[in-house]
């Protein structure tokens, strides 16, 4: 037996459990969403979406009448050029709402591409529906074959407005 | 000679730290397989530095 077998078996573990950091872990496609509704920005990243599968999709919240304004980010952490067309939707109760972007994206080894929209909930919301109710819509990334779902839940206002009756002078 | 060894061990332990931090940044990343092979490399990897230890005479 070579005088330092075991150090060499050792190093040996080393490098692979490296290579499988490496190549596993680091090397790959990411996309990231980021959300600014109000004053609070959100971050949906990339290993949400494997919770996604197990638990559901994200849910962000906006409030009645404001804009969320999305940023799509996608990570191409491959030696090769990255190419996929990208289709944003907005869906409800499994009906398209409203298609929001549909474009191709190509992103060079090791960069990124990005791609933003804006969703106004005073636009999306049906007319038919009160002020004190919620509301929720899915929004749909589909990058490719690999679809990711948000939820964007429009929160009821606190205190429907009420008219005030002007007194008689 | 004892400022070398602090020096040794300093380094050693930012090492450490660097490994650590990738290693956490990186493992949500890992596949379920790769997960497990890397489970049974990270044991692999210390049982042999034992037995290497261990034919050093320690």
């Amino acid at each position: 037996m070579p005088r330092n077998l075991f150090l060499y078996l050792d190093l040996a573990c080393f490098v692979g459990l490296l290579a499988i950091f490496v190549v596993d872990g680091y090397l790959g496609i990411y996309d990231t969403v980021y959300i600014i509704a109000g004053e609070r920005e959100e971050k949906i990243e990339p290993d949400s979406w494997l919770r996604q599968e197990k638990f559901g999709a994200r849910g962000v919240g906006v409030s009645r009448d404001e804009k969320a304004f999305f940023r799509y980010e996608v990570d191409n952490r491959r030696f090769s050029r990255y190419m996929a067309d990208i289709e944003v939707s907005v869906w409800h109760s499994q009906q398209k709402v409203r298609d929001l972007v549909s474009q191709p994206m190509s992103i060079a080894g090791f960069d990124k591409g990005e791609l933003e929209w804006v969703i106004d909930t005073a636009e999306l919301l049906p007319g038919d529906i009160p002020p004190e109710q919620s509301y929720e819509f899915t929004i749909i990334i589909k990058r490719g074959e690999i679809e990711r779902n948000i939820i964007v839940y429009i929160n009821p206002r606190a205190y429907p407005s009420k008219l005030v009756p002007v007194p008689s002078r | 000679m004892k400022l070398e060894y602090v020096l040794f061990g300093f380094g050693i332990l930012l090492s450490l730290a660097g490994v650590g931090y990738l290693a956490a940044e990186y493992v949500k990343y890992l596949s379920e397989v790769g997960k497990l092979v890397a489970l049974l490399l990270a044991v692999g990897m210390f049982g042999f530095l034992g037995k290497y230890l261990e034919s050093l005479g320690w």
